[in-house]
């Protein structure tokens, strides 16, 4: 009995153990065949996207202008670091199983994800006309000439400020167009004098507001062709000087992560916030200082060739290299690469600006918003965009930000400037060779 | 050897081979599951940790990312920071956990289950939830500040978490509030099998309570106070989440851990996954000689 029991154990531990293995390799062999499974050609197309108030509505707003009822779209929202991580992962094992045909990827981003993962994405400069779209965006979305993202968020940027706090500090709105940044420190300095309120709100962590100051002379922290140029680097060595200065005088409120930021300038803390157009709806959103903001163009550095427009942080489409990658291309070319009537609606029921430039001719751009003092925002924005000076911004934008984060801690502390930059150089081309 | 010919004893082997058959047969099931799930993995590691190169374009370069550790200063402050949190943390979370299991096993202490639970739970709260609330009882308007603030302890606001010093304090803070519950209750029930008459002894011999937890209470933990500092150890060697959450590793890289690093190389910077799986075979490395050496100084007896 015992034996026979035994036996049949036996029997059913290498049954286990076969059954095992063999799911083992199966799966091993089925995810091999994973980029060429016919499954796609039905399945409906899939597009990750982060922020359901900006860049998901903007995709359900672009679905419901496109005609085609056989297009089938399913919207997945997806933190900004969910994406970057699934993506890395799908793509460097090799798989595409699990992959969207569409996904929203920051500019600055773009060219890590372009150049890691060569064939990971579908080319679709046919699908629209580039010519169409803001210079600035088709550097960073674009790879050996070849044209891979739809360019979308502009994240051009403005100078958000209080009219109260500024004309209690003596300054009209003349004072504050086309100013540099170290006039801007000037100004912060008579603000803080006269009204006791810090100029801005800073995370120290988030050095965003240097790359601001830096491209507007077109300068980044690589040239064009990927050398790392930090030491030596004018812009970057000027915008440094700004941000001690405004640090050091106590002119900024430091925040230490993004409610806190927000919080600063609802609160009636800050006399102004220089950032993207995104960050107007959170401006608008405290309905009691209504009226008493406005927004002037982007101060910039102090030097040859600087505009006072600027970027920060604007993100495009991409298509995946997977099944479905035409309908998905099609869709993309006919919503956001060349629909005028659905930026209109873009921006007034999401508030989003598009990069598409003949939008900026719809009446829904002239349109005057009461929250900034009758200003025709839209516009403006818009105007400012076409200024932006191009940069590349390379491979390596937020690994080099972490060494110079760490570098610039050093600054403040008191070493000079240029052992900042040379040291943050040598770091830099040690890591990123 | 002559014995072995005599037929008794042969069946008795052939009994014992069937035997280990079935024995081999049971044990089979979780060899080849952790060959899968972690031998295979960890080679795959090293494999990976001799290449380099952007995402997919990943070709070998021998020992050269091992080479790279060493002239890579942001490795080098993450190693630092982690060391550092390392040695101020475990012991201070051990001898308070330690203070606190020899308080709550008084016998003639009241609401002993309802203080056991409280200082216990920190440990059951989710990672991220904890380490958020941290950072607004630590940020500038919170409630740390108001409250030094409204003791006259301090004149203006603390920047808690962007001083690179006050940063750092705050994680260590967070870890020890999170995890020294978890550790109180290995030596509570370690204390529950230590014999009480040994401490009547000592009381009879004039032996003071301070006398008692240092000569009785101690000894007697040595094996639970060992596998508390290894486990705390390659816990603090893997310090990921409150780092990520609180400050997320700033300012300026001062609270940056080798994890919280792994994760930049892989998923923050353009990624180097071969040079990720490199620095992660550091943490390996360090915690096979942190625990060799803990077995060594502590470990004698068992």
């Amino acid at each position: 009995m015992r034996e026979k029991l035994s036996k049949k154990f036996g029997l059913l531990m290498v049954a286990l153990v076969t059954a095992m293995v063999l799911a083992a390799c199966s799966g091993g062999a089925d995810e091999d065949g994973g980029d060429d499974t016919s499954e796609g050609d039905d399945a409906g197309i899939t597009a990750w996207a982060w922020d359901p108030n900006f860049n998901i509505a903007a995709l359900e707003l672009a679905l419901e202008h496109y005609d085609n009822e056989e297009f089938d779209m399913e919207i997945r929202e997806n933190a900004q670091d969910d994406i970057v991580q699934r993506l890395n992962t799908g793509l460097s094992s090799g798989t595409m199983n699990g992959m969207p045909n569409i996904v929203l990827i920051e500019d600055q981003r773009a060219q890590s994800f372009l150049q890691s993962y060569p064939d990971a994405f579908y080319p679709i400069g046919d699908y629209f006309n580039t010519e169409d779209f803001a210079e600035y965006k088709i550097a960073p979305t674009s790879f050996d000439g070849e044209q891979y993202g739809l360019p979308f968020d502009t994240g051009v940027t403005g100078f958000f400020y209080r009219t109260d706090y500024l004309e209690e500090a003596g300054y009209t709105h003349d004072d504050l167009v086309d100013i540099t940044w170290s006039e801007y420190v000037e100004i912060a300095k008579d603000v803080k004098e006269q009204t006791g309120q810090a100029m801005l709100s800073l995370d120290p962590n988030d050095l965003g507001i240097l790359r601001v100051m830096m491209q507007t002379t077109g300068t980044w922290y690589t040239t064009e062709d990927g050398t790392i140029q930090l030491e030596g680097n004018e812009p970057l060595q000027m915008a440094l000087e700004n941000y001690k200065e405004l640090l050091e005088n106590d002119l900024v409120k430091l925040s230490s992560d993004w409610s806190q930021y927000l919080a600063a300038f609802n609160s009636g803390n800050v006399a102004s916030v220089p950032a993207g157009n995104w960050i107007a709806p959170s401006v608008e959103a405290e309905e009691s200082q209504a009226g008493l903001w406005r927004v002037a163009p982007i101060p910039r550095l102090d030097m040859e060739g600087a505009v006072n427009a600027s970027n920060q942080g604007g993100s495009s489409f991409y298509v995946l290299n997977i099944d479905g990658k035409e309908k998905a291309a099609e869709f993309l070319g006919e919503t956001f690469g060349s629909n005028v009537e659905f930026y209109q609606d873009l921006v007034q029921e999401v508030g989003a600006l598009g990069t598409y430039i003949p939008a900026s001719e719809g009446d829904a751009y002239q349109f005057e918003n009461e929250f900034f003092n009758n200003q025709q925002v839209i516009h403006d924005f818009s105007q400012w965009m076409e200024e932006i000076p191009q940069v590349d911004y390379g491979m390596n934008t937020y690994g080099i930000e972490d060494i110079l984060s760490a570098e610039i801690q050093q600054y403040l502390d008191g070493k000079s400037l240029e052992d900042v930059l040379s040291d943050a150089q040598a770091q830099a081309e040690n890591q990123f060779k | 050897m002559s014995q072995a010919s005599n037929p008794t004893q042969q069946r008795t082997f052939a009994q014992q081979i069937r035997k280990n058959y079935i024995g081999w047969l049971f044990i089979i099931l979780s060899v080849l599951g952790i060959s899968l799930f972690y031998f295979y993995p960890m080679v795959q590691a090293l494999l990976l940790s001799l290449q380099s190169g952007m995402g997919s374009t990943l070709e070998y370069v021998g020992l050269d990312n091992y080479v790279r550790l060493f002239n890579d200063p942001t490795f080098i402050t993450a190693l630092t920071n982690t060391i550092l949190y390392l040695l101020i943390q475990v012991p201070v979370m051990i001898v308070l956990a330690l203070i606190f299991s020899v308080l709550l096993n008084d016998p003639t202490l009241k609401f002993k289950g309802f203080f056991r639970t409280a200082i216990f739970l920190p440990a059951v709260t989710s990672l991220v939830a904890y380490a958020v609330i941290f950072k607004y009882l630590f940020g500038n308007d919170g409630l740390v500040n108001d409250f030094l603030l409204s003791m006259n302890l301090i004149s203006q606001p603390l920047n808690w978490l962007s001083d690179p010093f006050l940063a750092k304090i705050t994680i260590i803070i967070a870890i020890t509030w999170r995890w020294t519950g978890y550790n109180m209750i290995f030596y509570l029930s370690a204390l529950q099998n230590v014999d009480k008459s040994m401490y009547e002894a000592a009381k009879i011999d004039g032996a003071s309570a301070v006398q008692q937890f240092f000569f009785i209470t101690i000894p007697l933990l040595k094996p639970i106070i060992l596998f508390t500092s290894i486990v705390s150890t390659i816990g603090t060697l893997q310090l990921f989440d409150e780092v990520m959450n609180i400050t997320s590793g700033g300012p300026g890289n001062a609270t940056m851990t080798i994890s919280m690093y792994i994760y930049n190389l892989s998923f923050e910077y353009t990624p180097d996954f071969g040079y990720a799986a490199t620095v992660s075979y550091v943490i390996l490395i360090l915690v096979v000689i942190l625990s060799f050496i803990q077995f060594k100084v502590a470990g004698d007896r068992d």
